[in-house]
């Protein structure tokens, strides 16, 4: 099977940047091998789409605003009402969840060709975000596990909290390469480390 | 004004120098120092010229109050102005410049302006040269000729013209209290809030906490008041839910409790670590806000004022107190209230001269008289300062008997020597951020000052921002608007006497007999006589005031001018200052860099939107140019073609053999559900419910206008899924048009929206040998007209990538859109051109498909554009008879349906000559000013394919004008040309080519 | 500007898409009342005080939102799913 190939191109030099020299604040992953699926309820059918997504991933969601889990490469979020990414890496991820869903529980459709997965993980996590987003990155405010639909200027971005420091961000394909240098610039500040 | 360093206090580090240049001499102060302080103890005290007079002017104030002392800042190419010595920490390296003179500050030419001084008054620029309002000279033409030497003769200081090489950012925060201001209002109430529980943010505009403090000679429980402050704000500091941000000004307030701050981040040290920000800019989202923003002392207005030596009282103390440096050898103070007497006992505990203590009151307490005795000072009351005498700095005032009651000067004039006079005319809460929340600011009789409007927001005002003008009470103003419990505070003790802090209402002193002129705002040379001329010029509301004079519009704000403005305003009107009221505030309220506000956006502040061949384009020679945020090729040129040239190559080499062109830039939008058929029926003219899996449509969409909309293609997937191409330009605007649809109109249907744009890449392959080239590299399915007949949809594999291909049709060519995951959107791409190879099969750019498209006569949005209905298009055979849609009802208004609208058509030119977009169809044969346009030419291109220059155009009574002569004229460019107008279907009109 | 998305919670201003007059109403799309099609196109009371409003929360969850605002203060007094409240308007039919 061929790679796909990443929308970084260039734009993407491993090792330390910025002002690194006293050690890094933050480390940025490009994740790959991911599927990237997107499951929409219809409104009565959260439930029942919460029940199947977890019997397919063995996450279970709770039904709130942007509740979410995840557990190892795994991960669930709510983003919208009744609208949820499911992330892992399986290539069958898509048939296991429409064998699950029935169009009468809703609707999927594979976005993972459409998103690239930038992980930050640091203890400038919080800080470093925040000069791109105008949401809340505290962790009273944005709890573990939990995802977010927002965005840097033109750039549609789904977060998602992993840990204390440590968060996936589901970034426009297309917009990926402007976003990566952006992120960089934002990180220079604390040093940050690209593998 | 003889100013130098006191042998002690202040502080500075005076174990440590740092050196800096001002006007290219070399200076040295010591860290701790602004510029203002460090210059005045080098014995600096001309510090700039004025606006438009051009007078000397010396250091006014301590803080961002400053309306004088601005300069700019110098760092290689970039050069900063209008910085607030006051306010600018120095550094080794330093490099300023004072602003405004010519050839120097010493001796400036347009001091002559002064001479003029009289005609130079309020409203003098547009009252001489706007001209008369008719004849030749009428109007803004004259303005605009005198305009740029007015601009050169006043002004502030020169921007600087090359790129800004720093690095800004941008910072959001949430917190539920935020603190403006480190006095000691806000320190208190931060702890108060802090020890809630609350997530609190404090800003301070200076580089250390304390406000007034950091000049106050009290003891604050047992402790000198600065270190008390010192030790309060680090204990703050160090709590895990409070963030402690110094050299940050709060600018703006704006609905929502949202707050806008600037941080100095590093642009007062020498050197920046690495991807260190110059400045910050903060949104701060809060949910309450306590401004303890403090008071301004405002100064009295009298003849000869401006004048440099003339300062604020408190800017004498802070100079003497917080950096050791004496503004005068012989220091005289003016007065209408007690806060100069704080002043004087400061200025004498610090070391500092005082001659004499000039009060326009008559009694005075006996707190005020000890001081003044004990400090040396003579007491001279029911006087007032009625001029000055100045070379380049203050030698001496004149006093006058004062009535404070009637404002009447009397008696002979008396001399009083001094080189520096502390002028205190009572202190106005600092309202500012509390003004831009909203409401009115309320008049207070006893302060003589505004104080701040009742909230409609939730903020509160602290300490002297809300009228406290003692420490004792701004202490416990403090605490209780922190705290939420109504229990209360525990407050620090306080050693000093309280003064009264209300002034006499004295703003202007105005002798009957004056020579000199009186400055209400120094920075833009605005006087009292001023006022009182724009007064009798019928000028009387705040509002027209401000914007006649300028008063208060200069990068200060008046800060020191609004109240002895609005004074002398209401004076002349004969009403009070609160009947003249005063004027909004409004954002910044210091002044804010550009770049920090475009933050971490740089270059063209706009993100970059790239197709999965992106890096294949640039590395085969590809001129890309920007669409949107797109980054298209326009053409993939080789050595010495010119633009033209490379799309005409491109172009027949379609029409010829093959081309392949990256579409990936297409909207495309997922709609699924059981109604998705319904749903597209109704936002589509033509029916979608009816069209069978495996195959796509072309549809339209109408506005609900009845006005074109959009135009793309739809793919059925299954019975239940659709997927939708838009245009590139209206991608968005059509997912958000759906959405409404489906939200706000139709929630009943099970329709589910997602845009794919990003998922897919497609390259469209098109030309007669199209399908050769396909069946070189596609497997796992055929793709002859059988199978994949026009409008058919089939899957298969390149290489071992999945595709989906949809034969379908913009070149009017043979062709195929072939879409796989974006990721794989190179290969597929280069599969194709290798399997196209036997053919020189060749890439083609943006202009080579707008070239293919004109030929054919195909819409796009240069067409679609907001003004034309199907029928302009000679779409009409789109439009559903069978169901209503969304336009269906409005389609058909009159002014829709009138014969005189402009309508499609081609245009051939018979000169040969390339015509130009938007050139208007007249019918003169020679061009003509004004011209009677009866239409216009939406594009333009050399067709290879008819072998001349054609364009389309909307045109009035198009399709009836086919076979008229009519002429092309662009008076802009300078070209006109006779054109045959034809059918807009130029090329191949029965579509055999595309169904071959 | 900040708006109390209901499923994101508080959002900037910067988040949202103005979508236009909520108080309005579509015609039966059947309809050639030109008088009535004319009315919910172009014409908009643009009242001093409460409006009732759709807003999109196009940089967040993209649902629509009934906004209720002061226009002379901008205070927001309530904000729901569009298509809730669209949905108890018209009962179930929908033109």
């Amino acid at each position: 099977m061929a790679e796909p190939l990443s929308p970084l191109g260039h734009a993407f030099i491993t090792g330390d940047h910025g002002n690194s020299a006293g050690g890094v604040g933050i480390a940025i992953t490009e994740r790959k091998n991911l599927s990237i699926v997107q499951v929409t309820a219809w409104r009565e059918t959260v439930p029942a789409i919460l029940t199947a997504i977890s019997n397919v991933t063995g996450l279970s969601v709770p039904d709130k605003p942007g509740a979410g889990r995840s557990a190892g490469e795994k991960s669930v979020f709510g983003f919208a009402p009744g609208r949820y990414f499911v992330v892992a890496q399986a290539s069958d991820l898509e048939d296991r969840l429409r064998k699950a869903i029935p169009l009468e529980t809703g609707t999927i459709i594979d976005l993972t060709h459409g998103r690239m997965a930038i992980r930050v993980k640091g203890p400038w996590s919080e800080w470093v975000l925040s000069k791109l987003f105008a949401i809340d990155f505290s962790e009273h405010a944005f709890p573990v596990g939990f995802g977010r639909a927002t965005l840097h200027h033109d750039i549609h971005t789904n977060i998602q909290r992993i840990d204390e420091e440590t968060f996936d961000l589901y970034v426009f394909r297309t917009f990926a390469r402007s976003f990566w240098q952006t992120l960089g610039h934002a990180a220079a500040e604390v040093g940050y480390h690209v593998q | 004004m003889t100013a130098s360093r006191l042998p002690k206090g202040g502080r500075v580090d005076r174990a440590k120098t740092v050196r800096f240049t001002f006007d290219g001499k070399a200076y040295s102060g010591h860290p701790g120092d602004v510029l203002a302080s460090a210059l005045l103890a080098n014995g600096i005290t001309l510090f700039g010229r004025s606006f438009k007079y051009h007078r000397p002017r010396g250091v006014f104030a301590a803080g961002s109050d400053e309306p004088n002392a601005l300069v700019t800042v110098l760092s290689g190419s970039v050069r900063e102005p209008n910085v607030r010595a006051t306010e600018l920490e120095i550094y080794d390296g330093l490099v300023t410049a004072s602003q405004n003179r010519f050839p120097s500050l010493e001796h400036d030419f347009m001091a002559v302006n002064q001479l003029a001084g009289p005609i130079f008054s309020a409203g003098f620029y547009y009252k001489t040269f706007m001209g008369p309002a008719i004849g030749p000279l009428r109007s803004t033409k004259v303005w605009m000729f005198f305009e740029k030497f007015i601009r050169r003769a006043a002004g502030l200081g020169k921007a600087g013209v090359t790129a800004d090489p720093d690095h800004y950012e941008r910072m959001n925060a949430f917190c539920d209290v935020l603190v403006v201001g480190t006095g000691p209002a806000g320190l208190l109430a931060a702890e108060a809030a802090a020890e809630t529980g609350a997530q609190v943010i404090i800003a301070e505009e200076r580089p250390i906490a304390g406000g007034s403090l950091l000049a106050s000679v009290e003891l604050i429980d047992g402790r000198n008041a600065a270190v008390w402050a010192r030790e309060k704000a680090a204990a703050l500091a160090a709590l895990p839910n409070v963030r402690f941000l110094t050299r940050t000004s709060v600018w703006g307030y704006y609905d929502g409790n949202v707050l806008t701050a600037i941080e100095h981040v590093s642009d007062f040290k020498p050197n920046r670590t690495k991807g260190q920000a110059r400045q910050r800019y903060w949104i701060i989202r809060t949910g309450k806000t306590i401004l303890a923003t403090g008071a301004f002392e405002r100064p009295i207005v009298f003849p000869g004022n401006d004048c440099p030596g003339v300062m604020l009282a408190d800017a004498v103390r802070r100079y003497a107190v917080e950096y050791g440096v004496a503004t005068g050898n012989n220091v005289t103070l003016f007065t209408n209230n007690d806060s100069a007497y704080e002043a004087a006992r400061a200025l004498s505990q610090a070391g500092v001269n005082i001659v004499a203590i000039v009060d326009v009151r008559a009694d005075v307490s006996g707190a005020c008289i000890e001081i003044a005795s004990s400090a040396g000072a003579e007491l001279v009351l029911g006087h007032a300062v009625t001029g000055t005498h100045a070379g380049k700095t203050l030698s001496s005032i004149t006093v006058q008997h004062f009535n404070a009651q009637t404002g009447h000067v009397s008696g002979t004039p008396r001399e009083i020597k001094t080189d520096c006079l502390g002028v205190s005319g009572g202190w106005s809460p600092a309202i500012h951020l509390a003004s831009q929340a909203g409401g009115k600011p309320e008049w207070d009789e006893d302060l003589q000052a505004f104080l701040p409007p009742e909230p409609n927001q939730n903020w509160v005002t602290a300490g002297s921002a809300a009228g406290y003008m003692d420490t004792v009470s701004v202490f416990s103003d403090g605490a209780t608007k922190g705290s939420s419990s109504k229990a209360k505070p525990k407050l620090p003790s306080v050693d000093a006497p309280m003064f009264d802090a209300s002034p006499a209402a004295v703003f202007q002193i105005e002798p009957a007999a004056k020579s000199q002129k009186a400055f209400v705002d120094f920075q833009h040379d605005v006087t009292a006589d001023d006022i009182r001329l724009a007064y009798r010029e019928g000028f009387h509301s705040v509002e027209h005031l401000k914007r006649y004079t300028t008063l208060g519009m200069a990068t200060d704000q008046g800060k020191t001018s609004n109240i002895p403005g609005l004074a002398i305003m209401a004076d002349a009107r004969g009403i009070t200052i609160p009947e003249a009221g005063t004027t909004r505030f409004r954002p910044p309220f210091t002044p804010v860099s550009f770049g920090a506000i475009a933050g971490e956006r740089y270059g063209d502040l706009r993100p970059h939107r790239l197709t999965p061949m992106h890096d294949w384009h640039l590395a085969n020679s590809a001129k890309t140019y920007e669409a949107g945020l797109w980054h298209r090729p326009m053409i993939y040129g080789s050595h010495g073609e010119t633009v033209e040239q490379a799309y005409v190559r491109e172009a027949r080499a379609v029409r010829q053999s093959v081309g392949i062109v990256d579409v990936s830039t297409l909207g495309k939008i997922d709609i699924q559900g059981p109604d998705a058929g319904i749903f597209l029926d109704r936002v589509y003219t033509n029916m979608f419910s009816t069209l069978p899996v495996g195959k796509a449509r072309y549809g339209l969409m109408l506005r609900e206008d009845g006005i074109v909309y959009d135009d793309g293609t739809t793919w059925r997937l299954s019975e239940t899924q659709f997927l939708m191409t838009t245009t590139t330009a209206n991608a968005g605007n059509v997912m958000q048009h759906l959405e409404f649809y489906l939200d706000c109109i139709w929630p009943d249907l099970r329709v589910h929206l997602t845009s794919v744009t990003d998922v897919w890449a497609g390259t469209a392959v098109s030309g007669p040998k199209a399908r050769a080239v396909l069946e070189a590299c596609v497997t796992g399915t055929s793709v002859d007209n059988t199978t994949l007949p026009f409008m058919g949809i089939v899957y298969g594999s390149i290489g071992d990538v999945p595709v989906m291909i949809c034969r379908l049709s913009f070149s009017g060519e043979l062709a195929y859109e072939v879409y796989c995951g974006a990721g794989f959107g190179t290969q597929v791409w280069e599969a194709l051109l290798e399997a196209g190879k036997p053919y020189d099969i060749m890439p083609y750019g943006l202009e080579a498909l707008g070239t293919l498209r004109i030929e054919k006569g195909h819409v796009t949005g240069a067409e679609i554009d907001g003004r034309t209905t199907a029928h302009d298009l000679h779409l009409d055979w789109m439009l559903s008879k069978k169901k209503p849609y969304i336009g269906s009802a409005m389609k058909d208004r009159d002014g829709l349906a009138d014969e005189n609208r402009l309508s499609l058509v081609g245009l051939i030119s018979l000169d040969n000559q390339s015509i130009n977009g938007g050139s208007h169809i007249v019918s003169d044969a020679t061009p003509r000013e004004p011209a009677d346009s009866f239409g216009h030419v939406t594009a333009a291109c050399y067709s290879p394919a008819l072998g001349k220059y054609i364009a389309l155009a909307l045109v009035k009574h198009g399709t009836s004008m086919i076979g008229n002569r009519a002429y092309a004229t662009d008076l802009l460019r300078g070209k006109h040309g006779a054109v045959e107008i034809v059918s807009h279907h130029m090329f191949d009109p029965e579509g055999s080519r595309m169904h071959g | 500007m900040i708006i109390k998305c209901p499923y994101c919670g508080p959002r900037d201003v910067i988040e949202f898409t103005y979508q236009g007059d909520a108080t309005r109403q579509r015609p039966d799309p059947a309809s050639s009342d030109q008088a009535a099609w004319s009315a919910y196109v172009y014409d908009r009371a643009n009242p001093m005080g409460s409006h009732r409003e759709f807003w999109l929360h196009s940089g967040g969850c993209r649902q629509h939102l009934i906004i209720t605002r002061d226009m002379a203060t901008h205070v927001i007094s309530s904000v729901g799913f569009a298509r809730d409240a669209v949905a108890s308007v018209k009962g179930g039919e929908h033109p």
